[in-house]
């Protein structure tokens, strides 16, 4: 009897030309849990995908009880027997649970009540403690991780994977939640779980493979695992090979104390995150997705609010603020360069001069009633030449430029307001590598003229690179410092999962 | 009217004078573990102070005075009540406060008899000595309303009773040069004036001899007691345990924290400690001090070990830290001697020793 359920070989997928995965081999044996572990882009998303049918590979094959499959869609994989179970769920908030079981399942005539009576014997099959009546967006995390494995298995699913399964729950729930799983395991269901927690796949799993930059480094049983051996193939990379491989031998020395975060509160990615920024210094905030680093910022930044009810304090320049909208932190100094530019980052089909000369208008109070078109010109043509925009003129629009130049127009509509304080998130995301090399120099350079600079990366080699201190956080605080002289990738890493 | 009113919403809302937040160790109290790692070179059963004359380390343990012969340790003297504060005077003589309420100088170590005695009935907890200018000795009561040995109690009763206390050797005369202050623990001159720590207030206070004073270093996350002159200019400053955001919360809810201090043991209560781990019975942080099993250094502390590096000026340098995960916690006394600084850990009841130039070596690398 064949014992492999799932088994992908040399699979590769690219985006736009860049490897996500390439040639990963990956097999799932029946009725094993299987966790998969690595950095954030190290490919565990895309792997899960694939076999979920999310997205197709570009090259490699993938096959199902030996037989060879490319679902090319959920609803193709979920007939061949695979589920998967998103961090972010895909439930409907305002329907049932009885009714977000069935989903897809509807007959032309439904009878509620009939949906009602076999989601509770469905659910109580499975010893779910999840009433069929309630409403989904009114369930805590972990029920609605309930009701997503009892779709699951309910779609008769013989692999279920699991992306971030725990992210959200409590220690409590967390119990609960591997009590599940191995219950399904006994059912002869495989698991496969990303996890960023590595106790939970050390106590969890059966197997583990550890997955970095995109490439399989390793896949053993759980049991040969501890857990320095899984950070070391986490972060093993040879860091002579990548653009970031010169190691800090001298780190600046603390300014004065610009920003401290007491306590502050965001339900539900900060929890009581407190830290301090000091100016003429690269504070480098590391993390994995979730770990609340970017809403930390972006409540000092006003982006965001933090908790009405006990939130916390932000302390700028020894005095308590408190940003409902970014207008008034703009004044006050601080500029947030965002990670997710096309979103939050410029007006796309604005010249680039425009862009940056509304980060100056964002300074002034009250705006301006008249706008000048020549200020406009000279304010973009001045940082366009100071951070080498590649653009064929000022009135080239931000959409036709590449990722790395649309990146120094953003940071130039933030460096335009003149601040003290300058939190960028994730500078150098979809960025090219010539790009990225003048985004840390211009980088350095701020924290040279004495600025506050905070630099938040998921990239280890970039924040070891560029900080002088470094801040990990975790589950939505920061819960180690580091100077650049001590740190190691392990250090960092062992912090950022523990 | 507007005031009351706000101070409602404040309080309803967290926010204001009614925020509960504990800054956090960072810049110069960038947590290590050097304290930690520091060598333990004796174990006492109920240590509360030291004093240096620049060679010889005394500590006070109960009611003895040990005295450190390179890592051995022989009793000067013996009294017949603790010993709660122990300085060596300029002119080679001991000073000692008994139980808290009286205080004994003598003119060397082993002398027999007290050269000069304080028993002042306004004395009542007096955790600190030091010698002040003009042939003085300053001493700082730490509450008028508990004995020494019930600090928990007063800063659950949110005490502001302590003193500082000139003792006047030759004329036998004892003046107040401060009170009403949020537990007063820890004193050392500074030229003219006199820095206090000032634990309930997280801070540390420079007092001028006419009785003005200023605040030299405010908001510390941790609850500051001893002070003592460091080799190179500047101070030494103890912390015993660090501040949390639940015991700042149950010194905000009064009601609650009469009730816990009239049916729990004070073993238990949520209030600072100077060791733990010792019993389930003991209030965790919200769960947070284990994760999977594993005590996080990072965790919010039950019980603390810090020792702060200050300047001349009173700002803090570096800091000395044996985190939550440690053992080297309730950090009452530090003094340097003959390059070394040695550290009284209460909560262990252990002697510390850690080279001073390996300190700001490893701080460096």
């Amino acid at each position: 009897m064949n014992d492999i359920v799932l088994a992908l070989r040399n699979a590769t997928k690219l985006y736009a030309g860049v490897a996500a995965i390439e040639n990963v081999d990956f097999e799932l044996r029946r009725g094993e849990i299987h966790a998969l572990v690595g950095e954030n882009g190290a490919g565990k998303s895309t792997l899960t995908k694939v076999m979920a049918g999310v997205v197709t590979l570009s090259s490699g094959t993938m096959q199902v009880n030996g037989v060879d499959a490319a679902p090319r869609t959920p609803l193709e994989a979920r007939h061949l027997g695979i589920a998967m179970v998103f961090q972010e769920n895909s439930l409907v908030p305002t329907m049932t649970v009885a009714q977000n079981l069935f989903l897809g399942q509807e007959r032309f005539y439904n009878r509620l009540r009939g949906i009602y009576i076999a989601a509770q014997q469905f659910l109580q099959s499975l010893n779910f403690d999840v009433t069929p009546t309630a409403t989904v967006g009114l369930l805590g995390a972990a029920k609605k991780q309930m009701v997503e494995i009892a779709r699951a298995v309910l779609h008769q699913a013989k692999v279920i994977i699991f992306d971030e399964p725990t992210a959200t729950l409590t220690p409590e729930e967390k119990k609960y939640f591997f009590d599940l799983v191995r219950d399904l395991k006994r059912r002869g269901v495989s698991i496969v779980f990303i996890s960023h927690a590595l106790e939970e796949a050390l106590i969890l799993a059966d197997r583990i493979t550890i997955l970095r930059d995109g490439k399989h480094v390793v896949t053993d049983d759980a049991a040969n695992f501890d857990r320095a051996r899984i950070v070391q193939a986490m972060v093993g990379r040879d860091l002579s090979n990548t653009l970031y491989g010169t190691r800090k031998t001298a780190v600046r020395p603390a300014g004065a104390r610009v920003l401290t975060v007491q306590n502050l509160k965001m339900a539900p990615m900060v929890k009581n995150n407190s830290l301090s920024i000091f100016a003429g210094q690269i504070t480098g905030v590391f993390g994995l997705v979730g770990a609340g680093r970017t809403e930390t910022f972006k409540v000092v930044a006003g982006v965001l609010k933090r908790d009405f009810f006990h939130g916390g304090e932000v302390i700028l320049h020894d005095k308590p603020v408190r940003y409902r909208v970014p207008a008034p932190a703009v004044r006050a100094g601080i500029a947030y360069v965002t990670e997710d530019r096309k979103v939050e980052g410029f007006y796309e089909t604005m010249s680039v001069a425009r862009n940056i000369y509304l980060g100056l208008l964002a300074k002034l109070p009250g705006g301006r009633f008249f706008l000048s078109g020549r200020e406009a010109d000279r304010v973009g043509k001045t940082w366009v030449e100071k951070l080498r925009v590649r653009s064929t003129g000022n009135d080239m629009k931000v959409v036709e430029l590449s990722g790395g130049n649309q990146q120094k127009v953003v940071i130039a509509k933030s460096l335009v307001q003149d601040p003290d304080l300058i939190i960028f998130d994730e500078p150098t995301r979809g960025v090219d590598v010539g790009a990225i090399v003048e985004i840390h120099e211009l980088i350095q350079r701020l924290a040279d003229e004495g600025k506050a600079v905070v630099v938040i990366s998921s990239y280890l080699p970039e924040i070891m690179a560029l900080s002088d201190r470094i801040l990990v956080s975790r589950q939505g605080k920061v819960v180690e410092e580091f100077s650049a002289l001590e740190a190691t990738e392990e250090k960092i890493m062992y912090a950022a999962v523990h | 009217m507007i005031a009351a009113l706000r101070d409602f919403v404040d309080r309803f809302l967290g926010r204001g004078d009614a925020t509960i937040t504990v800054p956090s160790f960072d810049g110069a109290l960038k947590p290590n573990q050097i304290l930690e790692k520091a060598e333990t070179i004796a174990q006492f059963e109920a240590p509360e102070d030291l004093a240096t004359d620049g060679t010889v380390l005394y500590i006070a343990d109960g009611p003895a005075i040990l005295r450190l012969n390179a890592s051995a340790t022989s009793e000067v003297r013996r009294f017949d009540r603790t010993v709660t504060a122990l300085c060596c005077l300029p002119d080679g003589g001991l000073a000692v406060a008994l139980d808290g309420r009286e205080v004994q100088v003598f003119a060397t170590p082993s002398s027999t008899s007290a050269t000069a005695t304080f028993s002042d009935p306004a004395i009542n907890a007096i955790n600190t000595l030091s010698p002040g200018p003009h042939g003085t000795l300053i001493a700082t009561d730490g509450s008028t309303a508990r004995p020494w040995q019930q600090w928990v109690h007063d800063l659950m009763e949110r005490g502001r009773s302590g003193k500082v206390l000139t003792l006047d050797i030759a004329g036998g005369r004892v003046r107040t040069l401060a009170a009403g202050l949020h537990y007063a623990f820890g004193v050392c001159a500074a030229g003219e004036a006199v820095l206090v720590s000032e634990s309930w207030r997280h801070r540390i206070i420079a007092i001028a001899p006419d009785g003005s004073w200023r605040t030299v270093l405010d908001n510390l996350p941790v609850y500051p007691s001893r002070l003592s002159p460091a080799a190179g200019g500047g101070f030494w400053l103890t912390a015993f345990t660090a501040r949390t955001q639940l015991v700042e919360f149950v010194l905000r809810e009064s009601a609650y924290r009469r009730r816990m201090m009239n049916e729990i043991d004070p073993e238990y209560w949520i209030a600072p400690k100077l060791k733990s781990g010792q019993s389930f019975l003991e209030p965790m942080q919200g769960a947070h001090i284990k994760t999977m099993g594993v005590v996080k250094p990072w965790a919010p502390p039950r019980s603390y070990g810090l020792i702060i590096r200050l300047n001349a000026d009173g700002l803090p340098l570096y800091a000395l830290h044996s985190r939550v995960d440690g053992v080297n916690h309730g950090i009452v006394a530090a003094v340097e001697m003959n390059g070394s600084l040695y550290a009284l850990a209460k909560g262990p009841g252990r002697l510390l020793r850690m080279p001073s130039a390996g300190i700001e070596q490893e701080l460096r690398a």
